[in-house]
């Protein structure tokens, strides 16, 4: 027998008690997991979808909301003049209800711009020219949707062709509907305006290039705001928001845990009084006695943990083909997450475990014997 | 035994001057003031009506609680000023209670390594020792038993067995044998016994029966809290015949 099997007894104690305890907790641990995993899986995301559109920085104004305020479209040309710049290209976005959609990224690219440079269609063709009142879907676009080449997109009051089925090599791209900015201003009642510059710098720009040129931008542009690609998450308001909110969530999914195991605890250590008092009466030491209410907190929050992590991961996964969710985001289901997650569990735990482990240690062996 | 007994010369185990205790800020004396000696190897019995105060007086003596005034001292230390009174517990004294106090969801072999924890003993080596002092009381067939499973006379046959966990030199029983029927409890003061006389154990034993008392090396009576009366070989008193 070890220290161990003291503390493992002392859980089976009560089966049902534990096994609701390990509910609660892992409930708990579930929501960290599925919301931050949204949150991050968001972040990640639109990094892919940057990088594998090579984009180096951002000019956009984010003013508010999810998507930025929309800006005139010959800003552009003013930016594309600075030394350090090698390419530049607009877009009109906007993340709106489409059909039977609630949120779908509708992407109006500027005709020739490099952002069309990636797309692979897999079905159908790409749009013929920059007037052709058409779009082409992003694979899960096409999916969430239910589209297929020769069907029709209700964009506002218009409804648009789709003419072809295209992978863009990221999520978010795949979850998008794409057309040619020009049709997209056009049916948005936006003519001359969009609200997203993507610039590609010349090689070998470091650091500070990339400051001097976001000072540039800010001349020419003052409302707007440029940021490097690997930034842009970070800086928008919408995920801000987003992510304060999945983290004050789960805040209080793990407040509720640690009441839970401490309610838990304390009952244990009422309800072990007269064993705790046999303990410090054979030598046990104070110590010893905490350690073993500690470590059965503990404990608790690392089967809870575990158990919180394969429930959230696997809500993340159901969450995932949801048409809500889906080719909006990749869900964030890295090692780090799901470590952090454990590990956010077992400090629960064991923060739970300090009061009781406490109150046990005060005991005095002649009372609590005789209890 | 009496033919054991001590000389006065003998080192004290236990010695204790105006020892007092009070519960309920004072409102309750359950001790008023005890002189007491217990010499190296002795068999002592303490003896009263209820409420006389001898288990105040053996949880004193074990540090289960501490007194409200007086001295107390084991081997010349101060009990109640000991920085580690834990080790005293684990490893000077062994405590054998009336009530046979085992933890219900472990096993008879689990229960004796429970001391053992505090005594840097290996895994294997608890369980060896466990083994070992369960089968010396005569339950090595019964190792793998839940207290629940056992008979009143066995439980406290194992009770013994782990108040000798880490060998102490005093045993200190609490009406060891009061839960238990006649035939039980002669098994289980024998084994006391043999264990004073065998491990050279210094016994102070509590207990209401008179014939019991008798076979110590010195009998203390007690009454409302105080110590009435000595007995010892030298001086006969009716309860040393049995």
């Amino acid at each position: 027998m070890t220290f161990f099997t003291i503390v493992t007894r002392g859980l089976m104690r009560r089966p049902v008690r534990t096994g609701l305890t390990l509910a609660g907790i892992s409930i708990g641990i579930a929501a960290v997991v599925a919301l931050v995993g949204m949150a991050w899986g968001y972040e990640k995301s639109i990094g892919k979808q940057l990088d594998v559109i090579g984009i180096d920085m951002i000019v956009s104004n984010m003013g508010g909301g999810i998507m930025p305020k929309v800006f005139d479209a010959n800003v552009e040309e003013k930016v594309a003049s600075l030394p350090k710049i090698k390419e530049t290209t607009s877009l009109l976005m906007q993340l709106i209800s489409v059909e039977d959609a609630p949120m779908i990224m509708v992407s109006g690219r500027k005709w020739g711009g490099f952002t069309w440079h990636q797309l692979k269609v897999v079905e159908g063709r790409m749009i013929k020219d920059e007037h052709e009142p058409a779009v082409v879907l992003g694979r899960l676009a096409a999916e969430v949707l239910k589209k297929k080449i020769g069907d029709t997109v209700l964009l506002d009051s218009e409804e648009l062709n789709v003419v072809g089925i295209v992978d863009g090599g990221s999520v978010v791209e795949n979850g998008a509907i794409i057309l040619s900015l020009a049709v997209m201003q056009r049916v948005t009642l936006n003519e001359g305006k969009v609200n997203f510059i993507d610039i590609r710098l010349q090689p070998g720009t470091d650091k500070n290039g990339v400051t001097e040129t976001a000072a540039e931008i800010k001349k020419i542009f003052p409302e707007g705001r440029a940021v490097k690609a690997s930034e842009v998450v970070g800086t928008s308001q919408g995920f801000r928001v987003a992510q304060a909110m999945s983290w004050s969530t789960s805040i209080l999914a793990i407040a509720v845990g640690i009441l839970g195991v401490m309610n838990t605890m304390l009952m244990t250590v009422f309800e072990r009084t007269h064993e705790i008092g046999i303990l410090l009466a054979v030598g046990w030491r104070k110590q010893r006695v905490m350690l073993m209410v500690l470590f059965e907190s503990a404990l608790l929050g690392l089967l809870g943990g575990i158990l919180g992590v394969l429930l959230g991961a696997a809500g993340l996964l159901i969450l995932e083909t949801t048409p809500a969710i889906k080719g909006m985001l990749e869900p964030d289901l890295s090692p780090k997450l799901l470590i952090t997650s454990v590990l956010i569990a077992v400090v629960v735990g064991l923060i739970s475990g300090l009061y009781p482990a406490w109150r046990s240690s005060r005991l005095s062996p002649a009372v609590a014997i005789q209890s | 035994m009496a033919e054991n007994a001590p000389s006065a010369s003998t080192p004290s185990v236990y010695e204790a001057r105006g020892l007092k205790k009070e519960f309920d800020g004072g409102k309750v004396a359950a001790l008023r003031g005890v002189d007491l000696d217990v010499r190296e190897g002795e068999f002592v019995a303490i003896t009263g009506p209820s409420g006389c105060g001898k288990s105040t007086l053996l949880q004193l003596l074990g540090s289960l609680a501490l007194p409200s005034e007086g001295s107390l001292k084991f081997r010349g230390r101060s009990i109640p000023d000991m920085p580690d009174p834990a080790h005293y517990r684990s490893h000077d004294i062994g405590f054998v209670f009336q009530a046979f106090h085992l933890l219900p969801t472990f096993t008879v072999l689990e229960n004796v390594q429970i001391p053992m924890f505090e005594g840097g003993l290996t895994k294997s080596q608890r369980r060896d020792r466990a083994a070992e002092l369960l089968e010396s009381v005569g339950l090595g067939h019964r190792l793998t038993h839940f207290p629940s499973e056992l008979s009143g006379g066995e439980r406290q046959r194992v009770a013994i067995a782990r108040g000798l966990a880490n060998g102490p030199s005093v045993v200190l029983a609490d009406e060891p044998t009061g839960n238990l029927d006649s035939a039980n409890a002669e098994q289980i003061l024998d084994l006391l016994l043999k264990l004073h006389r065998d491990r050279k154990v210094t016994l102070v034993l509590v207990t209401h029966d008179l014939g019991i008392a008798g076979l110590a090396t010195r009998t203390i009576r007690m009454k409302d809290g105080r110590v009435v009366s000595e007995t010892s070989p030298s001086t006969p008193s009716p309860a040393n015949h049995p």
